[in-house]
């Protein structure tokens, strides 16, 4: 009887979560409001915390205690910033797969690209993330968030190409910094 | 009234009667509709599984309410329907994993390797709840239905789970003809799961068995109708959508970060 009240349990949540999301789909958001979503982003303080060079002077300078705590901080910063990557990569899937059904073909396929390259930013956080957390649990290892730094430079470009096409007077802004 | 409805929710009432056959009328008429709008081109295996379903539970009807059929034939039936309808489920949900995932280059391979994994974690969990479950040595046919059928709803649960939770975290849309069957056998599966589970597990009178059974059919009648909602009744086209509100500032700093990745 156990069992067959976990699996009912396990049925009863499965639905609910499968039931939430659908209804939360259906509920539409604006491209509008989805454009305020996005967070803007310091490229250069995430380049800065990424830099090998820096994370080996720091080494070099710094008692290994000391190292650890500052690296463990310097991590912490690079989480919250690759969250918030992340975050503005699944707005930009949203607004890209919105700009998707238009009848402007070079809208259409800078849309496509966008959502690629999102995606691929929102694998690459996720990716990244769990490196941080592996990394924070081991600070003296390496964590190679550069390529995220990449994807989301690529993003930033689409993002723009995308706005530019759909309304060429505005830009759309995931970033700050050059 | 009430004694009314009670007896209504017993087999062989006409409630009974009209739970087990109308779905199957209707899914043969949803089959007829696919055929006729050529969506069974995007959508073979949820074709096969709709004609399949209707054949399936048409014939356990028929069989059900002969006089000459033994009990252990129409469980046999059973066990073959069952086994077939379980093979096109598995493919149709494939079909599915592959209309959401994979025009998305970036995360199609995850997908597919993502969902992999989940199949081989529901494979093991499911043969450990069966290994659980209480086996009736005298109707091991019965018993045997009542596990296989646990088995594979775990696993179908679990995969439309991962497909719904895995699109939900990229944020990919899904259509609304495959959001409609995703659903529909969402439901279906989470519900089945339920009453089946109660029913392997635990030796429940035959008044509650039939109330689950009631249950069952009721939920497959509302997923029936759901597929024809979303695959038959004409959706309205969306309006065109606006063009983004963008912020008006950093212009400068987004051309110069757009020429930098030009060069």
């Amino acid at each position: 009887m156990t069992l067959a009240i976990i699996l009912v349990v396990a049925a009863a949540l499965a639905l609910i979560f499968i039931l939430s999301i659908t209804v939360s789909r259906n509920l539409q958001v604006s491209n509008t409001s989805l454009a305020e979503g996005i967070q803007p982003l310091d490229v250069e303080a995430f380049r800065n915390l990424t830099d090998v060079a820096e994370d080996a002077y720091l080494r070099r300078r710094l008692r290994p205690a000391d190292f650890r705590s500052v690296r463990r901080e310097r991590l912490r910063a690079m989480a919250a910033y690759v969250q918030v990557a992340g975050r503005n990569a699944t707005v930009l899937v949203r607004i890209g797969q919105s700009a998707l059904a238009t009848n402007d073909s070079e809208t259409a396929e800078a849309a496509q690209q966008l959502v690629e390259q999102a995606l691929l930013l929102r694998r690459n956080a996720t990716f990244a993330l769990l490196r941080i957390y592996l990394a924070l649990a081991w600070p003296n290892s390496d964590s190679d968030t550069r390529l995220i730094l990449h994807r989301y430079e690529q993003l930033n470009g689409s993002a723009m190409l995308l706005g530019r096409l759909q309304n060429p007077s505005m830009p759309v802004r995931i970033s700050v910094g050059s | 009234m009430a004694l009314y409805c009670l007896g209504m929710l017993q087999a062989h009432s006409l409630l009974w009667h009209y739970l087990w056959v109308a779905p199957s009328v209707l899914l043969l008429m949803l089959g007829f509709g696919l055929w006729r709008q050529g969506v069974h081109r995007q959508h073979p295996f949820f074709l096969a599984f709709v004609l399949a379903s209707a054949v399936e539970q048409l014939t356990l009807y028929v069989l059900d309410i002969t006089p000459s059929v033994e009990p252990l034939t129409w469980w046999r039936f059973f066990w073959g329907g069952l086994i077939i309808e379980s093979i096109l489920k598995f493919a149709l949900l494939s079909e599915i994993f592959a209309h959401v995932f994979r025009p998305y280059v970036a995360i199609a391979t995850l997908g597919k390797r993502l969902i992999g994994l989940v199949g081989i974690v529901l494979i093991f969990a499911s043969s450990m709840a069966a290994a659980f479950a209480p086996v009736d040595s005298l109707f091991g046919i019965v018993s045997g239905g009542h596990l296989l059928q646990q088995t594979i709803y775990i696993i179908e649960c679990g995969i439309l789970v991962s497909i719904f939770g895995f699109s939900w975290y990229f944020r990919i849309g899904i259509r609304s003809a495959d959001r409609g069957i995703a659903l529909g056998l969402s439901v279906s599966a989470c519900v089945h799961l339920a009453t089946w589970a109660l029913v392997a597990n635990s030796s429940l009178p035959d008044e509650s068995r039939v109330v689950l059974d009631f249950i069952n059919m009721t939920t497959f009648h509302v997923c029936v109708l759901m597929w024809i909602y979303y695959l038959l009744v004409p959706r309205r086209v969306s309006a065109k959508t606006a063009p983004i509100g963008l912020p008006e500032n950093n212009l400068a700093v987004w051309n110069r970060e757009l020429e930098r990745l030009l060069q």
